[in-house]
């Protein structure tokens, strides 16, 4: 069988065999209820709360009680801001951008249901957030500002630290949430000084090397949040239901790896990730790099070929067994491309041909030469195919170069 | 979403990117049929074009003997081209008798297509017709007499009911019917109207509108949302000496008199990005930008003066 290139680490990524060590003793002999009073569920509720300890040491030592464990990222967004607003009845605005995760936009779109008034701020061609429409986006019923640190298609980083300062320094009872999912072990995540704005912060273990099914939420003390989940006394009874205790060991594992040598992996990755971009660009005429003059995640690479279509080129990579992901409209389930791409206007000739490779720490060298040796043949191979491409002289056909600068919709 | 194709869809893909010997990638030159479906833009197209056998009197009886394709499009978009020219170049069919091939007959022939890839298949049947009308125009055939509806200008003409995908009213009733299609997620999977904004669905003479003239539906159970009017935003300034335009207005005054020609002395400017009550956001441009220790030294200065000249309650926030 094909050995297997995983390059889609910012959908999830494998699970770490340190963190999966951590992790067995409470699938097999720790199985007790780590609320239960007899003496063998005490190890349990100890492993919980080290657990606790430790996120909380690696978010710039903020309190422990200020970790909530949840199921998932999308779970601790939901929890923010549906929390936030139960909490609020005054304020009916909440303050987010066009780019966000679907777990948060699906769920601004069931608040502007019922009744609240969202603002969704665009972001320019290179994917950054214009930071004075931000400013004069703040209202005085504003009631909440969630926007993501990274974008997890282009890996574009917002400026997250100066939009917390702006939106407290405007009204200190404006919530300000982040969605940390992307750079959770990946950028210094500090609420103890450079976040010291952040109100809400939330991450899932599954992005960096633990398993899926467990997330947090980090809520600064004081932050008025109403528990999303409700039925039991767990986590100060903000989030009711018994502990995915194997998980949570797991997630705070993880987090401790994650920092033991993170200059070094960070370096690598960046290296690793700079030569796929260099040769692709290199090697495939009319490849754009999405949100290139941004800052950028090290791991992140999100490129577009004009006129090709990207699931086309993720089942020739799968049948090389690469693992990649596409903005294309045909990869979404819905008929649309990526609402990032379009929200950073990357012309229609190129917006179906997207390609996102996201590389881990477990990502080699040798890895990303078998990418550069087969992702150039699988664009010329749709390329052949399509209507817009001059094969002869490998290049758009006349025709079809004026449409390279259209932009968003047809 | 892991991929859902039949062996055959995959195996064509395969042979069609590999360009393996058989297959019908490519354009004809002087074709005798040309026809084009979809659009860049909208996530596929293809080219279409077919080679007759002339016959000698009579051009009815001309024979399909060559069919190449170009597709932009996705797995299915592509195993769906090839798909359609091996089953023209099988058949020997002349042109208005090729037409019988439906997009039915495309995705039986894949052994199946994922439903949301109906639409691939369509792509394909509307690029044939559209060739066989180009080659009755070439050849001077009137597909009319020989009881073929072509329904040529029907895509260009007539009202727009999905602005996405170009889909004109007409189409979308003779599609309705053709293809049975009885919900907008149906219509969305087969022609893929519908498929990205959703701002056709409900709205006056939508596609659940022309659903429902189309079946005889009286009108389903819409859900209409009322439209909440947001609370009002206006805000106070909270000084007792000035009206909130009167504040602005002598900010911006002391701004633009002190404040600016001193920071344009070292090549600096300032930008007043908003006001907000006694809030007044500030940007420095030119040299300043980007230099935290100016950034914030300077904002003391600004508020400085503002408290001075304008009001105490004035504050500074750099952005």
């Amino acid at each position: 069988m094909t050995r297997i290139i995983y390059a889609d680490n910012n959908a999830t990524t494998a699970i770490a065999p340190e963190v999966y060590e951590a992790m067995i003793p409470y699938f097999t002999r720790e199985y007790f209820n780590p609320s239960s009073m007899y003496e063998p569920a005490r190890p349990l509720a100890e492993a919980i709360k080290t657990a606790r300890k430790t996120i909380a040491a690696n978010l710039g030592g903020v309190e422990p009680s200020e970790i909530l464990f949840t199921s998932c990222a999308t779970e601790s967004n939901n929890a923010a801001i549906r929390g936030v607003a139960w909490a609020n009845a005054n304020r009916r605005h909440i303050l987010t951008t066009a780019v966000e995760h679907p777990a948060i936009l699906q769920v601004c779109k069931e608040m502007e249901r019922n009744g609240y008034e969202v603002t969704y701020l665009p972001v320019d061609g290179a994917g950054n957030l214009d930071v004075p429409g931000f400013v004069r986006a703040l209202r005085q019923d504003t009631l909440l500002v969630t926007i993501m640190h990274a974008n997890n298609e282009t890996g574009v980083v917002f400026p997250i630290e100066q939009l917390a300062r702006l939106t407290k320094e405007t009204d200190r009872s404006i919530v300000f949430h982040t969605d940390a999912t992307q750079t959770m072990g990946k950028l210094p995540l500090d609420l103890g000084t450079t976040l010291s704005n952040v109100d809400l912060l939330s991450f899932s273990g599954h992005k960096l090397h633990a398993p899926k099914g467990v997330g947090a939420l980090f809520i600064r003390k004081g932050t008025p949040l109403r528990p999303f989940m409700v039925g039991g006394h767990q986590e100060g009874g903000r989030r009711a239901g018994t502990e995915n205790v194997a998980y949570i060991v797991g997630m705070a594992r993880a987090m401790e790896l994650a920092a033991q040598d993170h200059d070094e992996v960070e370096r690598q990755i960046r290296r690793q990730r700079d030569r796929l971009e260099k040769t692709i660009e290199e090697k495939i005429p009319c490849a754009q790099v999405n949100g290139r003059a941004a800052s950028r995640l090290s791991n992140t690479l999100n490129v577009s070929c004009h006129f090709v279509e990207g699931e086309g080129m993720l089942y020739q990579l799968s049948a090389h067994g690469i693992c990649a992901s596409s903005g294309s409209a045909c990869t979404s389930g819905s008929l649309e491309p990526s609402h990032v791409l379009r929200a950073l206007k990357v012309p229609f000739t190129a917006v179906h041909g997207s390609v996102r490779f996201s590389l881990s720490r477990y990502n080699t060298d040798e890895d990303i030469d078998r990418i550069l040796e087969v992702f150039p043949g699988i664009v010329a191979n749709l390329r052949r195919l399509s209507p817009y491409w001059d094969q002869e002289n490998n290049r758009p056909r006349p025709e079809a170069l004026g449409m390279m600068q259209g932009q968003g919709e047809p | 979403m892991a991929w859902e194709y039949s062996e055959k869809t995959k195996q064509l893909f395969m042979d069609a990117v590999h360009g393996k010997p058989g297959t019908h990638l490519g354009e004809i030159d002087n074709p005798d049929g040309f026809g084009e479906h979809g659009s860049i833009a909208c996530g596929d197209a293809m080219r279409f074009t077919f080679r007759v056998l002339r016959h000698p009197t009579d051009p009815k009886e001309d024979v399909i003997t060559e069919a190449r394709y170009l597709t932009f499009g996705c797995t299915s978009a592509i195993a769906s081209s090839e798909a359609l020219c091996e089953m023209i170049e099988k058949g020997r069919y002349t042109p208005p008798t090729a037409l019988k091939i439906r997009n039915r007959d495309i995705v039986e022939f894949l052994g199946g297509l994922p439903e949301q890839k109906i639409h691939c298949s369509v792509m394909g049947a509307e690029a044939l017709e559209a060739a066989v009308f180009n080659w009755a125009q070439k050849r001077g055939v009137d597909l009319a007499s020989l009881g073929v509806d072509l329904h040529g200008d029907e895509k260009a003409e007539g009202r727009v009911v999905c602005k996405c995908f170009s889909v004109t009213e007409p189409y979308l009733r003779r599609k309705i019917k053709e293809l049975g299609l009885h919900t907008i997620t149906e219509i969305t999977n087969a022609i893929k109207a519908g498929g990205a904004c959703g701002s056709c669905h409900h709205v006056p003479g939508g596609i659940q509108d022309v659903l429902d003239e189309t079946w005889g539906r009286a009108e389903t159970h819409l859900v209409r949302e009322p439209k909440l009017d947001g609370p009002s935003a206006e805000l106070s300034v909270e000084s007792k000496t000035f009206t909130p335009y009167q504040f602005m207005k002598q900010v911006e005054k002391v701004v633009n008199e002190y404040v600016r020609p001193m920071l344009q002395r070292d090549g600096g400017d300032l930008e007043i990005v908003d006001i907000k009550n006694n809030l007044v956001y500030c940007s420095l441009k030119g040299a300043c930008a980007g230099c935290k220790g100016a950034s914030q030294t300077l904002s003391l200065m600004v508020e400085k003066t503002l408290k001075e000249l304008v009001d105490e309650s004035a504050r500074v926030i750099p952005v």
